[in-house]
């Protein structure tokens, strides 16, 4: 038997150590220690005893080395004797070697801890939740100095933001969006992972004086570096350039994303390049098509000479050079739309333009949703989220405003988006719709009806696209809706899809007629097949659907019959399994009927939720009756 | 008016100051009492003006023309009134009043007369002249004189006569200037106050600058200013050294072209504000590390909620608060509250800026920073899994579940119950004192003893041939016959309560046996309260418990002997309960803490149980392997003796202390009562092979007693034959549960 080992010699007692602990090995001030533990993602860990105290926070003793060995530790430590270089200067009012010791500050890098931290890109997409929210919250902040909040931070954070969101609406990966009282919730979908972000309301924030900027700032600091490298990796993965030049003229007039884009190779036109059959449809829009580069060119030119002069008739120029773009776009797809429209008119109203695509890829319906759909935002409305949700949707986007590429008056312009109960003029020939209209039509996947989002009546419920049907028991009536929308459109998607076979059936069988008939009798059959089990599944799809309105009706009168002749017969049975419930209850452990116990107050406490949440509809509902 | 009233109080005016130069005060305060004080003050003094004892006072030079200064000088705790100035104002710059003087006052126009005022002049002395020059003395060295000083010549001021309080009303009433005369005790004349010098008191008593003509917020004139001005104040001409190149700043420049040239000094660039250049980071993908650079697991952040309907700009209607939630919720700490409330606006353009936004997001760089972090498992377990698959009650059957019979007719507390060997009949003490017998199929009560005490405990003889009761009441053990057998078996029963000559004069150190006063049965009085008597399966032992009796707490008697034995010399405890093994040798001791079965053939103790907890009941399985124990902390404890002395099976579901316990004899059933009024019923399966542990299922909860002084169901007892049970209640019934 070896000796007895003695006490704080090994585990727990030697592995952690506390924060106090740890400022003194280190010798750094808190405020340093604090800023350090902040870049290097060092956070205090929780040990399974607290050898020094239960009220005390832990640091791994790992981690604290780890950051002893920082060279940027040393970088800090340099910074403080250059500052002190400064006060020193200021002190004995030595102004120009105070300001000369300012303007050559030694400056940090800390492209390494990205690094470090997140070994691998998708590591970075996973935890960059955060930096989003944190970049887009300071991009609206102002630049107060008395919170030592710098412009230049503020700059950063307007561009990193813009330049993610450009990229987002490039790629379409954006799969939800969710106006909340405390701003828009958006989500998108990066190499298969969810990334949610929160961007305030368009308002001045208010400061509050209780909140430690400086922690903020270090934070901000770290995200930015992050966020940039982010940026470079996913516009790399693109084959763009990094960082995109900005619209100087689209940003002054308050069109950030638009700016960016501008820049960005714009997506629709490189598919109307590439798919001359589009471009076929509409010989007139190809030419102008053909003439575009050129005429951007010319644009970014005029950028470039800055002459103020010329600026104005520029201006018009582009702007009608871009109408004309989108109008030739608008042309081209509404006679892809013309062609479906033939054939099922219905469906496709709430299918969007994203028809004849793979009902199962969502990434595709989210790309095709608005195509085809020209907006025009007005005044009132957040121009910048709007845009770039319809933009991320495949829609195209005007404004009210400079930079717009189309004027109000365009005729191609199918929806308007405003916010004021009345309007000046109507066009009779687009609709009128509420922000709102935007936001859960890209959430569902569906074009909602509009005549609910009318301006100046009250829309109905905006729904959360975060609550899966499985979390939340309780379904909103509109969400019901919703689904039924849903589900037709799903219908109109898979029907596009089983014409687009018929048609692919056929040419196959032209092919293979010159190949061999053996070939081609397989293939056919397999196809013949393929068309009729999905034939099948419509005709399924549209028996169950009619079925359910018809039964749900009958049930209702049936149903509240044999409510009540259950529950007296319920009763009993009720109080004979309570009963039975309560006894097995009895030959439980302890610690499984405290779990058991904790798991049914959860559970009842949900139900009791929905059950508030049906009492109170049934109220409302009543009240609205009497009325 | 009110401010008029309050001048007309005061009558004594101090002044302190000093006059400016056109007859302006610079400071000055007033200290103002009451008339009456004035009225008292009178004044001369026999000693001569010049004995003053301020050694500063310029008075001190006993010049007549020097005494007004005093005013400057004196403290402010001076009881003289000096009104210097006012009086100088007052007698002449209202000359309207003097001449409305009524002529009975001589003083006021002499004081008009003798102060003369030079407007021209420079000199505060001017203004005060006094009529009296004794200085700065004592007033009270006057008091008893008939003049008051002296005047410039050197003649007598004689006193005036004091008005009485009667005239002082009449001119009060009479004239409108009395309110604001004042009485100079020094020169012994009344001064009326003018208009311009009432105002004067009443700004300088509004905390205001005496004078109306100052203006304390004058526009600063910044005569020094900060800024650095072009010309230069003086016009001295500009030194030669101006004008000549300095040698020294010449060496300099030199130096700092060479150290340029040589590039010792580098010339920054100004505007460098340039991002610094991103590059790829990331090379490869997919690759995931799950260690950090430490070598520690990555525990990344939990990622906040995301936000449900309730959030959302335009919720459903229904997650709206009520009223009375908002009220609720405005009544709640504001750390309890929840963050938000559910708000709804119509429309996208009214909604407001979110004033928490900063806030939280601080709070969550707090949390990132500060949290310590853990990797918790998450256990998604289904609530069902966890509990126990056993068998339907209802495939258990028969076990008892419905309320039969009710045995009434006890006026206290049935406080316990036995059912005779056969299932006929039932015998039922009560704290009442009495002791009945009932028939079982008819309820009805065939025979009741007064046995003069509650009856702790009863207990049929298992012996079918004497059918004996067996009941405790205070310190005796009361052996009865039952009369419910055949003729017979009374015989038998009279015959074994039949007192040997020996029993009944035998050593009664441990109990006496003695026969009843009304000749039918037997007493076994104890030394201590007995609580509880049980019968040897055979039904000639029996043994009592007295829990008080220390070493004799248990005792065993043989009936056929009349014989009375202690088995134990040492005291192990309170002991609650005792049992026979139905079979074997075996004798239970339940004490508070735990059970202790004795060999009684080896004389030794075979096993210790472990319970603990106050152990309240106790039952021996019919196998006599298998043991249940009642407890106050509401547990019913399984012992499988083969096993160990830890229970197999330790149950808590009763809400307050168990009662009793009992075992089926015959099926496999076994039950426990308890102070929440309630009886459960357990299937309690033992198997005959050993390596098949006990199955115990809950089949029923049995409620028919109602509470009553915090006691519930004192006793229970299984129907020897039938699947029935009995129990007895502090309510004062008895109930039969049949299946």
């Amino acid at each position: 038997m070896g000796q007895k080992r003695k006490r704080g010699q090994a585990g727990n007692a030697v592995q952690y150590i506390t924060r106090n602990q740890a400022l003194k090995k280190l010798q750094l001030k808190l405020s340093e220690f604090r800023r350090l533990c902040i870049l290097k993602g060092i956070h205090p860990r929780e040990p399974k005893k607290k050898t020094q105290g239960a009220n005390k926070t832990y640091y791994h003793l790992k981690d604290i080395n780890y950051l002893a060995h920082e060279p940027l530790l040393v970088k800090f430590r340099d910074a403080y004797a250059y500052e002190k270089k400064i006060r020193k200067a200021k002190a004995k009012k030595n102004r120009d070697l105070a300001e000369r010791l300012l303007a050559r500050k030694p400056k940090h890098r800390i492209d390494h801890l990205v690094k470090e931290r997140y070994p691998s890109f998708v590591d970075a997409l996973r935890d960059l939740d955060d930096p989003l929210t944190m970049v887009h919250l300071f991009a609206t902040l102002p630049a107060e100095k008395a919170l030592s909040i710098p412009a230049k931070m503020v700059h950063a954070s307007r561009r990193l933001a813009m330049e993610f969101q450009a990229y987002v609406v490039r790629t379409n990966a954006l799969r939800k969006v969710f106006v909340s009282v405390k701003g828009f919730y958006y989500q998108a979908e990066l190499m298969g992972q969810a990334v949610t972000w929160l961007v305030p309301h368009n308002l001045a924030q208010m400061l509050p004086t209780d909140v430690d900027y400086r922690v903020m700032l270090t934070f901000l600091e770290f995200y930015q570096t992050m966020l940039q490298f982010v940026n470079f990796k996913l516009y790399h993965m693109l084959g763009l350039k990094y960082p995109p030049v900005m619209d100087a003229r689209l940003e002054q007039a308050a069109a950030g994303l638009a700016a960016i884009m501008q820049d960005l190779a714009k997506p629709a036109i490189q598919a109307g390049a590439a798919e001359p059959a589009s471009g076929a449809a509409n010989p007139d829009a190809a030419k102008r098509l053909k003439t575009l580069p050129q005429k951007l060119k010319e644009l970014q030119q005029a950028e470039v000479s800055g002459a103020e002069p010329m600026e104005a008739g520029n201006d018009a120029d582009v702007a009608g050079g871009l109408a004309e773009d989108d109008e030739a776009e608008a042309a081209a797809e509404d006679s892809e739309n013309e062609e479906l429209g033939d054939i099922d008119s219905g469906p496709t109203s709430v299918a969007g333009g994203a028809v004849g695509v793979n009902v199962d890829n969502d990434a595709e319906v989210c790309e095709k949703l608005f195509a085809g759909l020209v907006f025009f935002l007005g005044r009132e409305v957040p121009r910048e989220q709007l845009l770039f949700v319809i933009r991320a949707f495949g829609g195209t986007a005007a404004w009210d405003g400079e930079g717009s590429p189309l004027s109000e008056n365009d005729e191609s312009i199918t929806h308007q988006v405003v916010d004021r109960p009345t309007q000046g003029h109507r066009f009779l020939s687009r609709e009128y719709v509420q922000p709102q209209w935007v936001f859960d039509s890209a959430n569902f996947r569906v074009l909602v009806k509009p005549e609910l989002y009318a301006p100046g009546t009250a829309p109905p419920p905006h729904l959360s696209p975060f609550t899966g049907p499985d979390e939340d028991d309780y379904v909103p009536d509109y969400l019901q809706e919703l689904r039924k929308l849903q589900e037709a459109a799903k219908a109109a998607r898979l029907r596009s899809q089983g014409l687009e076979q018929d048609r692919f059936v056929g040419e196959e069988d032209e092919v293979a007629a010159g190949a061999g008939p053996a070939d081609a009798d397989v293939d056919s059959v397999e196809a013949a097949e393929k068309q009729y089990a999905a034939e099948l599944t419509r005709e399924l799809q549209a028996a169950n659907a009619d079925e359910a309105e018809q039964t749900s009706d009958e049930d209702n009168e049936g149903e509240d019959e044999q409510q009540l002749i259950v529950p007296k017969a319920a009763a009993k049975t009720d109080e004979a399994a309570e009963e039975e419930a309560a006894m097995k209850n009895i030959l439980m452990p302890r610690k499984t009927k405290k779990l058991y116990d904790s798991i049914q107050k959860t559970r009842s406490a949900k139900r009791a939720r929905v059950e508030k949440l049906q009492q109170k509809k049934q109220a409302l509902a009543s009240a609205r009756k009497k009325q | 008016m009110g401010s008029k009233r309050n001048a007309r109080a005061e009558t004594k005016l101090v002044e302190q100051a000093e006059a400016s130069s056109d007859s302006e005060l610079d400071a000055e305060e007033l200290y103002l009492s009451s008339d009456d004080d004035a009225d008292a003050a009178v004044g001369p003094a026999p000693e001569d003006g010049s004995t003053s004892d301020d050694a500063d006072d310029e008075s001190e030079e006993g010049s007549e023309q020097d005494s007004e200064e005093e005013g400057g000088s004196l403290d402010d705790e001076l009881d003289r009134a000096v009104v210097d100035y006012i009086a100088d104002r007052g007698g002449t710059d209202d000359p309207a009043e003097t001449s409305g003087r009524p002529p009975g006052e001589p003083g006021e126009a002499e004081v008009a007369e003798t102060r003369p005022v030079d407007p021209g002049s420079d000199s505060s002395e001017d203004e005060r002249p006094n009529r009296n020059t004794i200085g700065n003395v004592p007033l009270q060295w006057y008091k008893d004189e008939e003049h008051i000083g002296y005047d410039k010549e050197g003649s007598k001021l004689i006193k005036r006569e004091r008005r009485d309080r009667l005239d002082a009303l009449l001119a009060r009433n009479d004239s409108g200037k009395e309110w604001r005369t004042v009485y100079d005790e020094y020169n012994d004349e009344e001064i009326v106050l003018s208009k311009e010098e009432m105002q004067l008191i009443q700004r300088i008593r509004a905390g205001q600058f005496p004078h109306i003509e100052v203006n304390p917020y004058e526009p600063e004139v910044d005569w020094f200013t900060r800024e650095t001005e072009i010309h230069p104040l003086s016009s001295a001409p500009e030194p030669k050294r101006r004008f000549i190149p300095s040698k020294w700043e010449e060496k300099k420049v030199v130096k700092l072209v060479r150290a340029l040239r040589k590039g010792w000094i580098k010339r920054e660039k100004k505007d460098e504000s340039e991002e610094p250049p991103a590059y790829l980071l990331w090379q490869d993908d997919g690759m995931v590390a799950e260690k950090t650079a430490t070598g520690l697991s990555y525990i990344p952040a939990p990622k906040p909620k995301l936000p449900t309907h309730e959030e959302s700009y335009n919720p459903p209607k229904e997650y709206l608060p009520t009223e009375e939630e908002r009220a609720a919720y405005e009544l709640q700490e504001e750390e309890d509250r929840p963050q938000f409330l559910p708000q709804a606006f119509d429309s996208l353009r009214k909604v407001p800026m979110y004033s928490n936004f900063i806030q939280e997001r601080f709070e969550r760089c707090l949390d990132l920073y500060l949290c310590p972090r853990t990797r918790r498992k998450r256990f998604d377990i289904d609530p069902e899994s966890l509990v126990p698959k056993l068998p339907k009650p209802r495939d258990l059957q028969p076990f008892p579940s419905a309320l039969m019979l009710r045995f009434r007719g006890h006026k206290g507390k049935v406080l316990s119950i036995s059912v005779d060997p056969t299932g006929q009949w039932l015998a039922s003490g009560s704290s009442d004192g009495s002791l009945k017998l009932w028939e079982v199929r008819t309820a009805r009560c065939m025979h009741t003893w007064a046995l003069g005490g509650p009856v702790h405990c009863t207990a049929w003889c298992p012996n079918n041939a004497l059918r004996i009761l067996a009941a405790v009441v205070d310190k005796k053990v009361v052996l009865l016959p039952s009369g419910t057998g055949t003729e017979e078996v009374e015989a038998a029963a009279v015959q074994a309560l039949k007192l040997t000559p020996a029993a009944s004069e035998g050593d009664s150190k441990l109990a006496h046996w003695q026969a009843r006063d009304d000749g039918q049965g037997v007493d076994i009085v104890h030394q201590h309260l007995v609580k509880s008597v049980t019968w040897h399966g055979r039904g000639d032992y029996f043994a009592s418990v007295a829990p008080t009796g220390n070493t004799q707490a248990v005792l065993v008697h043989q009936l056929s002997k009349q014989a009375t034995q202690n088995p134990f010399r040492k005291n192990r405890g309170r002991v609650v309960r005792v049992a026979f093994h139905p079979a074997k040798p075996f004798f239970f001791v339940a004490t508070q803490n735990h059970v202790r079965i004795y060999n009684l053939a080896k004389q030794a103790l075979a096993k210790k149980l472990i319970a603990g907890g106050g152990i309240t009941s106790l039952a021996v399985h019919p196998t006599g392997d298998h043991v249940i124990v009642g407890s106050e902390d509401k547990r019913l404890a399984w012992y499988d003796l083969d096993l160990s002395a830890k229970p197999y099976k330790a149950l808590r579901y009763h809400t307050y202390a168990l009662r009793s316990v009992a075992y089926h004899r015959s099926y496999p059933l076994f039950a426990s009562s308890s102070d929440d009024g309630s009886v459960h019923v357990f299937h309690g399966m033992v198997y005959q092979d050993l390596l098949t542990n006990p199955l115990i299922v809950p089949v029923k909860i049995l409620r028919g007693h109602e509470r009553v002084d915090h006691e519930g169901v004192l006793d229970c007892a299984f129907h020897p034959t039938q699947p029935w049970i009995f129990t007895a209640g502090a309510d004062g019934d008895v109930c039969l549960f049949c299946n």
